[in-house]
């Protein structure tokens, strides 16, 4: 079928606000990672402008799965593509939804993350304290997964989400754990609960499922990537 | 605040002579369905029907369309999705 993605770009001044260029200038940030939602990503000009003036250099990227340079996805948890240090990261948008995409893509060494809100012109900052009950549930799952026995993969037929051919590999990885697929269109949280027998659940969907849904897992929950480097992704807490 | 560039979507709809079209909204849009398929109705010859459900992302496109023949998708907030097989 065709299908046009239309961006919805904004209409309105896209700059830095006094707020935000001040914050950087006052922390001696020299670099920062900057990145924006869709809506914003080609109006970065003037930004790039006002951090060079105050002798702050961009650095960015086009992250995994992004369609273009610069532009954050909120499951951008992995894969930024970054190269070089950064002080801290720069988002230009709204919400908070893409920027923690920044936070959690961070292990040990966590930089900062400021926001830049063009609507609100107002700065905001996201830090892994912001998420840390989050991760320490999700460490507890990681525990959890790695002694389970039986696992419940969750696969959701949308083409962009769908990993049944690349959870295969689970199979492979844990030999002595019994793996059952869950098939669904978007995943029916009230329905877990109707399959007692699973130990612990596997997303293979969106992986801020995980994250930001996990309190609707009641025997916990991981993402597929990490299940298969549950040791390693452990270790990284 | 957000533009909705529907002259870009009303020129797409005539250039492929969809009969059926959905539209698909991100939440913060959604109030918009009304003015957008008033205009792309009155502007083209195409049925716009509007998707209720979700609308995460590109990754998030809605499955079994064809069943009411739609034949031309227009989903607003998001650019192409690169999706990568091994997964996130």
């Amino acid at each position: 079928m065709k299908t046009l993605f239309l961006d919805a770009p904004y209409a309105g001044l896209v700059e830095l606000s006094p707020e935000t260029l001040d914050y950087l200038i006052k922390k001696g940030y020299k670099k920062v990672g900057l990145y924006a939602s869709v809506q914003f990503v080609n109006r970065l000009e003037e930004i790039k402008k006002q951090l060079e003036r105050n002798k702050i250099k961009a650095l960015t990227s086009r992250p995994d799965r992004a369609h273009v340079e610069s532009q954050l996805l909120g499951c951008n948890v992995h894969g930024l593509n970054l190269e070089g240090d950064v002080d801290c990261y720069l988002y230009v948008g709204d919400g908070k939804f893409h920027p923690l995409a920044l936070v959690y893509s961070q292990k040990k060494g966590q930089k900062e993350v400021v926001c830049d809100d063009p609507l609100s012109r107002k700065m905001s900052l996201l830090s892994r304290e912001k998420v840390k009950t989050t991760l320490k549930k999700y460490k507890s799952f990681l525990m959890k997964f790695l002694t389970a026995k039986i696992v419940g993969i969750i696969i959701t037929l949308k083409p962009g989400q769908e990993h049944y051919a690349f959870s295969q590999k689970l199979k492979e990885k844990y030999p002595d754990k019994r793996f059952y697929y869950f098939i669904d269109n978007n995943i029916s949280f009230e329905q877990l609960e109707n399959f007692p027998f699973v130990d612990v659940w596997v997303n293979t969907a969106c992986p801020r499922i995980a994250l930001e849904e996990q309190d609707k897992f009641l025997k916990g929950v991981i993402n597929l990537n990490d299940a298969l480097n549950a040791n390693e992704v452990l270790a990284g807490f | 605040m957000y533009q909705l560039e529907l002259n870009k979507a009303i020129e797409q709809i005539k250039e492929s002579k969809a009969k059926t079209v959905c539209i698909q909204l991100p939440d913060g849009l959604k109030s918009k369905s009304k003015e957008i398929v008033d205009e792309l109705e009155s502007k083209t010859k195409a049925t716009v029907l509007i998707w209720l459900g979700s609308n995460f992302g590109s990754c998030d496109i809605p499955l079994g369309l064809e069943r009411l023949k739609v034949d031309f998708l227009i989903c607003w907030g998001h650019n192409q999705f690169h999706k990568k097989e091994e997964g996130w």
